[in-house]
């Protein structure tokens, strides 16, 4: 009895449930899969409509660059590269001859006015220099840092934390960084690092150029000391190298995890020592590891917030590492929002378009030598 | 008495505006100048207390951004620190079809960061000049040590700092800088932005202020207010009749009074710095108001009343906020001057009831 009752219920259930939906199941089963094919065709539309989106996206950024920057390419050409001049307004002055005379005429001074004059030379140099030294602060700590992920770590059983540590590096925003280094790192720098390396390095001769700058106004040059503020290029380029560190660290640490079992056991059988088998391993991902190193410098060249921040913002090549310097992007950020006349502004924007220009080449070099040889080791 | 007729009309306008709109809200937009903005914002708020039911949004997104707007038509009243120029007044239709008044005048103070220098430094526009072509690289230079015989200056160097973005600062900055010295004039120039010798930069009141605050020995030219609100220590300047003067609402509008008989017509502009007078502030400046003579971006006859009821609000009333907010009150003959610019200003030809 109790059996029954018990049993009735999920045979009534289920014959309920069955019932129905077996039977039109097998009527329209050609319905069903037409509708599954509709399905799939319009995913499958999507999702090419989508990647195409995104294509379209850097597409119409470059064109709509080109064509904002156009007044400045027509007026400025490729010399806009090589040119050092960075003035907004202008000038209107009285005209000198070559003995630097005024010249008169009915007694009165002869005025001529400059226009405005733009040239991207200061800010390339800034966006090169800061990047290069971020590289060289930062390569040696990322790769000593991916060595230690792949080698090390793993034994100690903190892998997983170092890297997610690393990772989370990362995800700190950049404007965070910037306020660290303006409210930490200049003042540091500023109070006690400054005046330590200029009393060290200032007395060796052939390095005065590090702490003076010589300043041309109206012909005549003046040398002065450069006041160590620690808002300069340097600066600039310790926080990059920061910023730059997780990329290169856990790109590194994946290339260098591609790297064969069987490569390094070799070098371990054939008597290396531990570090010369690293030496071997660093050398076996070399080209990954440069481009890692790549993603990092288009990480550096493209960075802004921090960066203007810290640098100076000053349109001026100087050859001292605590001058204040300029960097393109930084240009971009102090001047874009105000910059409302048409040269100004396409000359800005002609500083993007190659902005954008070199870090889609250091992307694309850099993914290629990426994924090439993480693909390639992977099917070792 | 004034006061009371001042109180009635204003009812009076609340009755008209209300009546024109049918009852709803009248809506005005205006746009530009980040350096009069929280004056204008204070403006706003206090005529929407007695006139609620107009509502006045102004944008601070830069004077130029302020005039492309009013070029634009896309608000009813740009603002600007520096007057337009030929070209911008052409592009607006021509001087017939333009009003510009100023609306308050403001100043930029040279504030500096050392430490144990209680009393403000006194200044002369060469001295800044010297500074900021490099010729003056530290404070105990006897030049800044003559003007200032009791102040006891550091061995500090100086870092000169600049503004990197276009505006109105820099321009009031520069052109003071440009009466003093013809060479700053011919090798730095004058304008919105300049290029700057050396230095280091920084964008907006807030990192001009910032790098100031931060360095030991810096000094940066930003506008009076601010260095106010953010207690940085400033200077007092050498005046045209040779006295020092520190800025404040007071030497400010005397500046501007002295600079009254400039204002003619209905697009009026002046220069305040380098004002005479021995209680004028060197380095002072009119913000501006700009309109369309005959309000053709505006579609309503009840919002046409309103704009210049404001208008005439804030040339009237409103200034005695201008010094709370460490503006600089507009003198009578000023405001006499701008009340009759406003006074040309017709919507579509047909003449606006007053409002006060």
């Amino acid at each position: 009895m109790t059996p029954t009752s018990a049993a009735s219920p999920p045979a009534h259930a289920s014959g309920w449930s069955r019932e129905p939906t077996q039977s039109p199941r097998s009527k329209s089963e050609a319905g069903v899969i037409r509708r599954a094919r509709i399905g799939d065709a319009v995913l499958g539309w999507a999702c090419r409509l989508s990647a195409a989106l995104i294509a379209l996206m850097l597409v119409s950024l470059i064109a709509v660059l080109v064509h904002s920057a156009w007044p400045a390419m027509r007026e400025f050409g490729v010399g806009f590269l090589i040119s050092s001049e960075w003035r907004a307004n202008e000038i209107e002055r009285p005209v000198r001859d070559a003995a630097g005379q005024l010249m008169l005429r009915d007694g009165e001074a002869v005025m001529e006015i400059l226009p405005p004059a733009f040239g991207a030379l200061p800010v390339i140099w800034g966006t090169a220099v800061s990047s290069f030294l971020a590289l060289v602060i930062a390569v040696p700590i990322s790769l000593s840092a991916a060595v230690f992920l792949v080698r090390v770590a793993p034994r100690l059983r903190i892998a997983g934390a170092a890297s997610f540590l690393i990772e989370f590096l990362a995800a700190v925003p950049s404007l965070a960084f910037g306020v660290w280094a303006l409210f930490v790192l200049a003042p540091l720098f500023q109070k006690y690092v400054g005046p330590w390396l200029h009393r060290i390095f200032e007395p060796i001769p052939g390095l005065r150029w590090m702490f003076y700058e010589s300043v041309t106004v109206a012909g005549r040059t003046i040398e002065r000391p450069i006041p160590l503020t620690g808002r300069d290029l340097f600066t600039g380029s310790l926080i990059l190298a920061i910023m730059i560190l997780p990329i290169v660290t856990s790109v590194s640490r994946d290339v260098l995890r591609a790297v064969p079992r069987t490569q390094i056991e070799g070098t371990l059988a054939l008597g290396a020592t531990w570090w010369q088998s690293c030496v071997a391993m660093l050398r076996y991902g070399r080209s990954g590891l440069l481009g890692a190193i790549m993603l990092g410098l288009a990480r550096a060249a493209g960075e802004t917030m921090a960066v203007t921040m810290v640098i100076g913002n000053n349109n001026q090549i100087s050859p001292s590492p605590f001058a204040p310097a300029q960097t393109m992007a930084s240009l971009l950020a102090n001047e874009f929002a105000e910059a409302t006349e048409g040269l100004h502004r396409a000359s800005l924007l002609y500083v993007a378009l190659i902005l954008l220009t070199m870090s889609l080449m250091f992307n694309v070099v850099a993914r290629r030598l990426v994924v090439g040889r993480i693909a390639s080791s992977g099917s070792h | 008495m004034r006061q009371r007729l001042n109180g009635t009309l204003a009812s009076l306008a609340v009755l008209t505006i209300g009546c024109g709109a049918f009852g709803g809200e009248v809506r005005l937009s205006g746009a530009g100048a980040t350096f009069p903005a929280p004056l204008y914002t204070r403006w706003v708020s206090e005529y929407e207390k007695g006139h609620p039911s107009v509502r006045i949004d102004y944008r601070s997104i830069g004077s130029g951004g302020g005039v492309k707007a009013i070029a634009d038509k896309t608000v009813a009243f740009g603002a600007t620190d520096a007057p337009l120029s030929e070209k911008e007044i052409a592009a607006m239709g021509g001087t017939d079809s333009v009003v510009q008044f100023p609306a308050a005048l403001g100043a930029v103070v040279p504030a500096y960061n050392l430490p144990g220098v209680d009393k403000p430094l006194q200044f002369t526009g060469a001295v800044l000049v010297d500074i900021y072509l490099g010729r003056i690289s530290s404070w105990d230079d006897p030049k800044l040590q003559k003007l200032n015989p009791d102040a006891k200056l550091p061995k500090t160097p100086i870092t000169p700092v600049f503004r990197t973005d276009g505006s109105g600062t820099t321009h009031v900055f520069t052109s003071y800088l440009g009466t003093q010295s013809s060479e700053f004039k011919g090798e730095i120039g004058v304008g919105k932005q300049v290029k700057w010798p050396l230095g280091q930069g920084g964008k907006g009141n807030e990192g001009v202020a910032a790098a100031i605050q931060q360095t030991l020995g810096a000094i940066g030219y930003i506008e009076h207010n601010y260095a106010i609100a953010n207690k940085i220590a400033f200077g007092a300047m050498q005046n045209k009749a040779g006295k020092f003067v520190l800025a404040s609402p007071e030497s400010v509008s005397a500046a501007g009074d002295a600079t009254s008989s400039e204002l003619k017509g209905n697009v009026l502009r002046a220069d305040a710095w380098n004002a005479p007078g021995d209680d004028a502030y060197p380095i002072s400046a009119f913000t501006y108001i700009v309109m369309y003579k005959q309000l053709e971006n505006i579609n309503s006859e009840a919002e046409a009343a309103a704009l210049l009821g404001y208008q005439r609000w804030t040339l009237g009333p409103g200034q005695k906020f201008s010094a709370q907010m460490h503006y600089a009150p507009l003198g009578e003959k000023v405001q006499a001057a701008a009340l009759a610019a406003l006074g040309a200003v017709t919507h579509k030809g047909k003449a606006i009831p007053v409002q006060p």
